[in-house]
């Protein structure tokens, strides 16, 4: 059901003892049926998030919804999967009992439970270490029956908290491949992860947390839609005069001016085409802020009619490390944030 | 809500099970109730399977045989290996039940759940408390077996040595509970709990001591007032037969206390040593009456252990053996005798007297205050 929310956060905060405060107001939709994941440098306040919404953490304020009802709303959770990261599950279960158990506690019935455990365990890989006690399991294989259990409850909602922490790259690519399946079956899936280039192969939407506070949400192309650009790179230059010769192209094509604006973010010291898009020129590579390939035409005929040699053309999308970069980095100083969770210190903030 | 609570059920089952201690101790309970099972008694005295205890005066003249079975079970079974051995073995294997629920990673877990965390919190208590049932049921109905064929008494009064128990390990495994989730560790949880115990039972003690003090002192008094009674009566006639001697008239006269010390100086130290008792007596009392208070709010591990015997044994039933010389010695009132027997009873009438209500009520409101804070702590804990 496009537009429906499966989870509608306004204003959340958390502060701990000691004026730590490692949310400051975090406002976030995730729409049911999406893949939404969560990044953010360490003590971002990730989990902290995610346990409030599993009602592990009590927060300091909170407005908002999960599955049409108030966050903290405990019968709700009957319809949450959940996997918390660094989780313990009992050494003295097997795979089959800690599924079964955990159904039990989200009120699934003994029957259904019993149909599900071989099942669950099937599509996590563990049917052959379902009676084997999770003593014996490697952190991959309590990460598979993790899942396991975290789907035993047949979940509208499932919140997976580093999902791929311990696994192989085979695992990974399993979980990657039950959590495409679980988007399938129409389910709500919040991912939260350290690894972006994971996160960028499976969520649809995303969110940056960094020091308690949202700095970027949305789909991936909306976060990069003003930083993707067009690369033309131009082969048989003289390296001495190449700088010149392309602008002398684009002159020919006549200018755009910044007329006292600021170029964009990302594009300091870039002049402008008439078209009013940014570009750069460095080395024999002429770098244009588009993302439309019928922009750039013009260019290409235009180094052809001067009989120039074009070598590549790519479009370029920045990755969503690029971004967690970006939004880690501090605009005013380009030094990297200091990890973790934001402390008044002596009436200020750090 | 039922799926949830038998999932915790079994889940405490598995957890128990996984836990050597739990069946070691169900196998020492096995071995204590058979060294039971092989003690006997007779007209002779006591035997041991095969052999015959002719060192222990017991025999059944003195202590019939369906009492001594009965005896031996609240005393041994209940005083010394359920309320003690047992429960400490317990205390370890379940002192761990909250250091290991709020442990990062598993609270997470279980707190995702549609349960209520005062309802998790409870249910896990009660399954602590599974453990010292099931525990004390298996040893109460092979001692009450144990009882039938040997003492010739089918006593189903022994199952109220279950209630009892559990009720007596509540008090210790509550403070356990609460200290596990303050401290967060099974260890600090376990020696703190310990400590407390041995607080109780230094005020048990301290508390029994009193009593028996107060109530020797009160002997020794009543046998000094009678002395003195006995010596006025005797100062007064001797009086009234030297006054009538000279000639003077007996008639309304009534010697004065002065008149009977200067007659009778041996008088004076009897009313020295009585004024001394009463002193005795007002600073016992005042310490007992602050012992007793403190117990009032704090759980009672004696007296609630002691319940059962009150309910399984007449002291009636009980010939006691003669008292020899060397105990007459060792009596430690020097110039005033008190009966040791009458001493016993009279102590054991003072804790009969406070009332089922008092023992048991005054410590479950301990233990209810204590959950009460556990349940808050637990409640608005982050995890």
């Amino acid at each position: 059901m496009p537009g429906e929310l499966a989870i509608d956060l306004r204003h959340v905060a958390k502060t701990y003892k000691g004026r730590v405060h490692a949310l400051r107001g975090v406002d976030m939709r995730i729409h049911k049926g999406e893949i939404f994941g969560l990044l953010g440098p360490n003590g971002a306040g990730k989990s902290t998030l995610v346990k409030i919404l599993m009602t592990v953490i009590r927060p300091s304020k909170c407005e908002g919804t999960m599955l049409g009802h108030k966050v903290g709303h405990k019968p709700t959770l009957a319809r949450v999967g959940y996997l918390p990261e660094h989780h313990r599950f009992p050494d003295y279960l097997t795979g089959a009992q800690v599924v079964d158990f955990y159904g039990a506690m989200c009120k699934v019935p003994r029957r259904e439970r019993k149909a599900k455990t071989g099942k669950l365990l099937e599509l996590v890989g563990m049917s052959e270490w379902a009676k084997k006690k999770l003593g014996g399991y490697s952190k991959g294989m309590r990460q598979r029956v993790g899942i396991a259990q975290a789907l035993v409850n047949d979940p509208e909602l499932v919140l997976l908290d580093e999902p791929t922490d311990g696994v192989d790259p085979v695992g990974r690519r399993d979980i990657r491949n039950i959590l495409q399946q679980m988007k399938s079956d129409g389910r709500t899936v919040f991912l939260n992860s350290h690894l972006l280039s994971e996160l960028e192969m499976v969520c649809d939407r995303v969110a940056i947390l960094v020091q308690g506070t949202v700095r970027a949400q949305g789909t991936i192309d909306e976060l990069t839609v003003d930083k993707r650009r067009y690369e033309i790179e131009l082969a048989g230059l003289d390296p001495k005069g190449a700088t010149e010769r392309i602008t002398r192209v684009i002159a020919s094509l006549g200018l755009g001016s910044w007329d006292g604006q600021e170029p964009p973010a990302g594009w300091k010291g870039s002049s402008r085409l008439a078209s009013g898009h940014a570009y750069r020129v460095e080395a024999s590579t002429l770098h244009v802020q588009t993302a439309e390939p019928s922009e750039i035409q013009g260019l290409i005929d235009a180094f052809r009619r001067e009989s120039l040699q074009i070598r590549a053309i790519r479009p370029f999308r920045p990755s969503l490390e690029d971004l967690f970069m970006e939004a880690v980095t501090d605009p005013t100083t380009g030094k990297t944030l200091l990890p973790g969770a934001s402390r008044d210190l002596k009436g200020g903030r750090r | 809500m039922i799926t949830q609570t038998l999932a915790m059920l079994v889940d405490a089952y598995r957890e128990l099970n996984a836990k050597k201690l739990f069946w070691i101790t169900m196998l020492l309970s096995g071995l204590v109730v058979a060294v039971f099972a092989l003690v006997g008694i007779d007209k002779q005295g006591m035997t041991f399977a095969w052999f015959r205890l002719g060192f222990v005066p017991v025999n059944t003249d003195i202590v019939p045989r369906d009492v001594f079975y009965k005896a031996m079970f609240t005393n041994l079974g209940i005083g010394i290996w359920l309320t003690w051995v047992a429960a400490i073995l317990a205390l370890i294997s379940t002192a761990g039940i909250f250091p290991q629920l709020i442990t990062g990673g598993a609270i997470e877990t279980v707190l995702s759940k549609p349960i209520g965390r005062v309802r998790l919190f409870l249910t896990k208590y009660t399954m602590g408390l599974l453990f010292v049932t099931l525990q004390v049921a298996v040893f109460t109905v092979a001692s009450f077996i144990v009882i039938g064929i040997r003492g010739k008494t089918w006593e189903f009064g022994l199952f109220l040595a279950i209630p009892i128990v559990v009720v007596f390990f509540s008090y210790l495994f509550c403070v356990c509970a609460l200290l596990g989730l303050v401290t967060r560790s099974t260890i600090a949880a376990l020696l703190l709990t310990g400590l407390f115990w041995v607080t109780l039972f230094v005020l048990n003690a301290g508390d029994a001591a009193l009593v028996q003090f107060r109530e020797s002192t009160r002997m020794v008094m009543e046998d000094r007032q009678s002395r003195i009674d006995l010596a006025e009566r005797n100062t007064a006639r001797l009086l009234r037969t030297e006054r009538e001697k000279e000639g003077e008239s007996v008639e309304g006269y009534e010697p004065t206390r002065e008149e009977m010390v200067a007659r009778n100086p041996f008088l004076q130290r009897l009313y020295d040593g009585l004024d001394e008792d009463k002193d005795d007596l007002r600073a016992l009392q005042k310490w007992s009456t602050f012992i007793y208070s403190a117990k009032t709010i704090l759980p009672k591990t004696g007296e609630t252990s002691a319940l059962l015997e009150r309910n399984l044994i007449d002291p009636d039933e009980i010939t006691p053996p003669e008292n020899d010389e060397e105990a007459a010695d060792m009596n430690p009132t020097d110039d005033v005798n008190v009966d040791r027997d009458e001493l016993g009873k009279r102590v054991q009438e003072v804790f009969r007297e406070r009332s089922v209500a008092w023992v048991l009520g005054t410590s479950l409101a301990f233990e209810a205050v204590v959950l009460l804070l556990s349940c808050a702590i637990f409640a608005r804990r982050d995890f």
